[in-house]
């Protein structure tokens, strides 16, 4: 049924979007799956009451043009006043049941962070999102910048807040918005029975970059996940020679390390985004490129004119220096 | 004739209105100079005599009238047997003579006087001076200038102190600001060897007094608000070889936590756990700084110190208890390894250093006299601790604390106020102790012949807020901006007397400034300290009466001691130079017009500029011939 | 209105617009570097003096300076200034450091950032165009920055002090 429902507006609207890696339409987390089934009765209630009320006015309409011939009939009266009635009431016990379920499904949404397997510290930054992992044991916390990445079936409870403005999560095909709001927590609860890679993006006006403030989702088997959440915590050697070494010199000497940090070397700065396994990730600037050497060469040569108004400078390298650099970090997996 | 009844009732109204408006006002601001009684108020009775605690039974106070080390001996007791000046004639001492080291910043170490000469250390650039005391005016046998770098004082913070050297075996040993551990003839001050522990690059100085234990130099390092990764180091007192260094954060073989490593309380026990309680990679710049006392016991061979704040001070951003930080060390001075340790602040939320001194104390139980640790601590809490197993027997407040709701024995967590609990981006308000805590660096003085410990300390809180800090080596590492003020009651400042077996209070005075001085306590029943602006006192030792104060140069900041000199007079001596942490805003002439100023110091002291001024002058009085 | 009165305005309006556009540029591509009056622009533009703020907490010169008021480095806010107050002066400051522990940041930041954190310090003593100054953070050190004039009359605690403060701004200007 709801299938049919997006296929209409696909037909009417064209947008071929709906199935992909960035749809509400096709939700699969958990609060999809209940706010799915309300819909569904919502559908199934609202079109047949539609469709009785657009008879009912036809007929109605056509009882008036009667009426103007003078063709009425007086005996109808009472009939179609108690019909009336019996609809009002009618209406009225459907609206009381609907706001009932919408009750039942809030809580039930509500209710299913209680327990998380997983807990997740998402902190938006204008433009880039900062990604803290909780563990019992502090040793084990992961940091990383830009990329959100979760166990299937798992409950994972996702704690928001922000240092600067209000910026807001929205990860379409798993759960709904969720502000980050300064001085505030605010958390989104996730639970996807599947694996798959989506896309999340800010959904609050929070600067001049807010259009280019994308998250990539990646939802792993729970083995898969705890590889890559393990070779997270790994810190990266220092790289023996070559172009690498050149970069990794480059880096912890220059500006670079005033504020970004990876692990295993003396920058530790902590305003921008963590840089320790940067080579595994799929985007940079937060979703703005593909994460490719070309890319990164790109970005770094002049950040300005690939996100205008980023908080990254112009860092004076030249060529050579760049393409180090650049050899460093993508040699960061 | 209109009645004059609803006009007048309406003017009492009115002036009862104004009168309680003003009563309001005058109380919630009180005046600039608030005047706090120097009567003392009185909670209780002094203990009975085989009620109190005494100092460690192998202690010797100061013996022949000399002065070889800062807290007096290694039991860190502050206590002078001289008694030539008592209750009765204090009130008659007069300066003898003066010397000015010629700087302007806080003063806060005390001279030493071993046999016929006085030395004296100064703040950076560190000088050291002998003054003969054979002469009248005490004139300079001979002045040593370290080759130091200035640079060292952009990254020290909280003024460019130093709190003084020791003496031992014809030998003076002083660290400088920049790093360095000089050995120094005591004849004749020429330079005998200079060991480098700290790197300014890095953010680390060194403004600590150093101990002299068993033929070793202890020297904790400094630059808990720089990102500074805190380490003890025990060099050779004979060649400044650097014999152990035991860090404050990391992997057990870099704490020196071996075999012989008998933790008493649960959470620290366990492998490397000062790598698993930070986050990855936050105990490479972790703090735990031992920049405060070290004492020793020679007959179990143990020295106590306690580590500092855990860098940054926004906790948000190093999850975890961080040990070892801000917690007591028990080690065995000869090979650095410890024994015990007792965090008394885990996961630090106010930068509660635990830098502290430990008194080394006997105080009688039912089984008979126990062998503890009484510590002062900057959490506003008097542990005392056993001094071979590391267990807290006792944790009572002597300031008002508003942070913690207490210490739970069994687990010795303190109990945490959820409700102060400092966060990004919100302003937590009204935490007390303030982050100079209950007490700060400046060390107490016991009297076995009271059995009173008498602690010169703070009475502050203040507004937190924490933002996310970045790291970059040589520059503060804090992530918190504080807004400090007087506690309750109004007074920045009190001087209690505290009985350490009981547990409680005996009588206080209010100052009106927090109080950075250190006591002194002698024999002859007579208590020094000296206040921010300038007044050196004498209290009686048993009722806290003021017997004498005189008004100095500049506001005090420094440790008092007495000597007998070649006279056989006994003399007591002063620095006057105010600054410091708490004297900032005349010592560094910072502006009081950004409330977080000086870590927030500086919003509860600005009435000090009006109050006093910089100086550098020593002060050494006596009764008259 | 009247013809005349009506036309008057839009001179008036294009001013007003006019007078906006110096201190709101916002201009990405670094050319500002290369411009003789580069000071002006930077500590006239509302947008760098804000990004200096921001700078200013990152870069940890809060931790010395805190809001201003100084701690570890001397304060910023008043009129005292050991090196020369003007852009030039404050950046030069800035990127070499000085002998008495202020470090070097050249290497640890752009030019850029350097010039706008200038902009920014002096801003803190009211040194530049006070409708370029950022709006009041909300956080602990909430202050908003006073006029010279008004600093001196309000903190000038011994006849010493005013007269110093009165020495040094002789020499300094507000210059750019």
């Amino acid at each position: 049924m709801r299938r049919g429902a997006v296929l209409l507006v696909m037909a009417l609207g064209g947008c071929s979007a709906l199935y992909g890696p960035q749809s509400s339409a096709m939700g699969q987390g958990m609060e999809s799956a209940h706010i799915g089934n309300l819909f569904d009765l919502f559908l199934w209630v609202t079109v047949p009451i539609y469709l009785g009320v657009m008879v009912f006015l036809a007929l109605a309409m056509r009882r008036r043009q009667a009426r103007v011939q003078g063709a009425a009939r007086p005996e109808q009266e009472a009939g179609w006043r108690l019909g009336l009635v019996l609809f009002a009431v009618t209406s009225a016990l459907i609206l009381f049941g609907l706001s009932v379920a919408t009750w039942f499904t809030d809580r039930t949404i509500a209710r299913a962070g209680a327990g998380p397997a997983l807990s997740v510290e998402v902190i938006g930054h204008q433009w880039w999102w900062e990604v803290r992992y909780h563990d019992p044991v502090a040793g084990r916390e992961l940091r990383t910048a830009n990329e959100l990445v979760i166990p299937a079936g798992a409950t994972v409870k996702v704690s928001l807040s922000s240092p600067d403005v209000i910026h807001s999560l929205w990860i379409p095909n798993l759960a709904g918005k969720q502000d980050l709001i300064p001085g505030r927590t605010s958390d989104v609860v996730l639970k996807v029975p599947k694996p798959g890679e989506f896309r999340a993006q800010c959904a609050e006006f929070c600067g001049l970059q807010h259009a280019q403030m994308a998250l990539p989702v990646s939802v792993r088997a729970p083995g898969d996940f705890a590889k890559w959440y393990n070779a997270g915590l790994a810190t990266p050697p220092v790289p023996g020679g070559g172009p690498e070494f050149a970069g990794y010199s480059l880096f912890t000497g220059r500006q670079c390390a005033s504020c970004h940090n990876i692990a295993g070397t003396p920058a530790s700065g902590q305003v921008a985004p963590d840089l320790t396994h940067f080579g595994s990730r799929t985007t940079i600037a937060s979703g703005v490129l593909p994460n490719t050497a070309a890319s990164l060469d790109r970005w770094i040569a002049d950040p300005q004119r690939v996100k205008p108004g980023t908080q990254m400078p112009q860092v004076p390298l030249s060529p050579e220096e760049r393409a180090a650099v650049v050899a460093y970090l993508e040699s960061l997996k | 004739m209109k009645s004059i009844w609803p006009v007048s009732v309406l003017m009492i109204l009115l002036a009862a209105l104004v009168g309680l408006g003003a009563a309001v006002l005058a109380t919630t601001y009180p005046a600039p100079h608030a005047t706090f009684s120097d009567r003392p108020v009185v909670y209780g009775a002094l203990p009975a005599p085989q009620d109190r605690a005494r100092l460690a039974s192998w202690a010797q106070p100061s013996p022949d009238g000399q002065w070889t080390w800062q807290l007096g001996d290694s039991a860190a007791s502050r206590f002078s047997p001289l008694d030539d000046i008592n209750a009765r004639n204090v009130a008659q001492l007069k300066p003898v003579f003066t010397f000015e080291t010629g700087l302007k910043r806080g003063h806060e170490a005390g001279p030493l006087v071993v046999g016929d000469t006085m030395y004296v250390t100064t703040p950076y650039p560190n000088d050291v001076y002998a003054l003969d005391l054979t002469r009248p005016g005490a004139p300079v046998k001979w002045k040593y200038h370290p080759q130091s770098q200035k640079a060292a004082q952009g990254v020290a913070c909280c003024d460019v102190v130093n709190r003084g050297a020791v003496y031992g075996a014809g030998r003076l040993y002083f660290n400088t600001l920049d790093g360095q551990t000089i050995a120094l003839d005591a004849a004749t001050g020429h330079e005998v060897w200079k060991a480098k522990l700290a790197e300014i690059s890095k953010g680390e100085t060194i403004t600590m007094a150093p101990l002299l234990a068993e033929g070793r130099v202890l020297v904790g390092t400094s630059g808990g608000e720089m990102g500074v990764r805190g380490s003890l180091a025990a060099l050779d007192a004979a060649s400044g070889k650097l014999v152990w260094r035991a860090y404050s954060t990391g992997p057990d073989k870099d704490v020196l936590i071996g075999p012989e490593f008998r933790p008493f309380y649960k959470q620290d026990q366990g492998k490397d756990l000062g790598v698993s309680t930070w986050n990855p990679e936050g105990w490479k710049i972790g703090g735990g700084n031992p920049w405060g006392w070290v004492s020793y016991d020679p007959e179990l061979h143990l020295i106590f110190y306690g580590t500092g704040n855990p860098g940054p001070w926004n906790p948000d951003q190093r999850p975890g208890d961080n040990k070892w930080t801000a917690g007591v060390f028990a080690r065995d001075v000869r090979t650095g390894q410890a024994r015990w340790f007792y965090q008394t602040s885990p996961h630090d939320l106010f930068d509660y250093d635990d830098i502290n001194e430990s008194l080394l104390l006997d105080i009688p139980t039912r089984q008979g006299l126990r062998k503890v640790v009484a510590r002062p601590a900057r959490s506003g809490f008097f542990q005392i601790i056993d001094r071979m197993s590391g267990q807290v027997l006792s944790a009572k407040p002597f300031a008002y604390i508003n942070s913690m709701k207490g210490v739970d024995l069994t687990s010795g967590r303190p109990i945490m106020n959820p409700d102060k609990e400092p966060k990004e981006g919100r302003t937590t308000r009204n935490i007390c102790p303030a982050a100079p805590g209950g007490k700060d660096w400046n060390p107490v003085s016991f009297s076995p012949r009271t059995g009173l410990v008498y602690i010169a300390h703070n009475n502050l809180c203040m507004d937190e807020g924490d933002v996310d800090t970045n790291y970059i080596a040589g520059t503060p590492y804090l992530g918190t901006e504080a807004r400090m003020y007087p506690g309750p009651g109004g007074n920045r400042g009190v001087f209690t007397a505290w009985d350490p077996v009981a547990g409680r209070k005996v009588w206080e005075i209010r100052e009106d400034l927090p109080l950075w001085s250190g006591t002194l306590a002698t024999a002859g029943d007579v208590v020094f300290y000296g206040t921010m602006d300038g007044w050196f006192k004498a209290i009686d030792a048993r009722t806290g009466r003021l017997l004498w104060r005189t008004k100095l140069v500049s506001g005090i900041i420094g440790m008092p001691m007495t000597y007998k000199g070649p006279d056989g007079r006994q003399y007591v001596a002063i620095f006057a130079g105010v600054g410091g942490w708490s004297g900032a805003i005349v010592s560094g002439a910072l502006d009081p017009g950004d409330p977080t100023t000086a870590l927030g110091f500086v919003n509860a002291m600005k009435d000090l500029v009006k109050r006093t001024d910089a100086g550098g002058r020593l002060y050494v009085f006596a009764l008259p011939r | 209105m009247s013809l005349p009165c009506r036309v008057s305005l839009l001179p008036l309006a294009a001013l007003t617009l006019l007078a906006a556009c110096g201190r709101e540029t916002r201009d990405f591509s670094n050319r500002m570097m290369d411009s003789p009056h580069r000071g002006a622009k930077f500590s006239g533009n509302a947008w760098r003096i804000s990004n200096g703020a921001r700078l200013f907490v990152w870069m940890n010169c809060a931790g010395c300076h805190s809001h201003g008021g100084g701690g570890i480095g001397p304060p910023l806010m008043d009129a005292k200034w050991r090196y020369g107050s003007s852009m030039a002066d404050v950046a030069y400051t800035i990127l070499n450091g000085r002998p008495g522990g202020m470090p070097a940041f050249r290497g640890k930041i752009t030019e850029d950032q350097a010039w706008e954190l200038a902009a920014y310090v002096r801003s803190m003593s009211a040194r530049t165009r006070r409708d370029a100054l950022s709006g009041r953070a909300d956080e602990p050190a909430n202050v908003e920055p006073l006029p010279l004039e008004k600093r001196r009359r309000a903190r000038a605690v011994t006849p010493e002090q005013d007269a110093a403060q009165k020495e040094s701004s002789k020499i300094e200007g507000t210059g750019p």
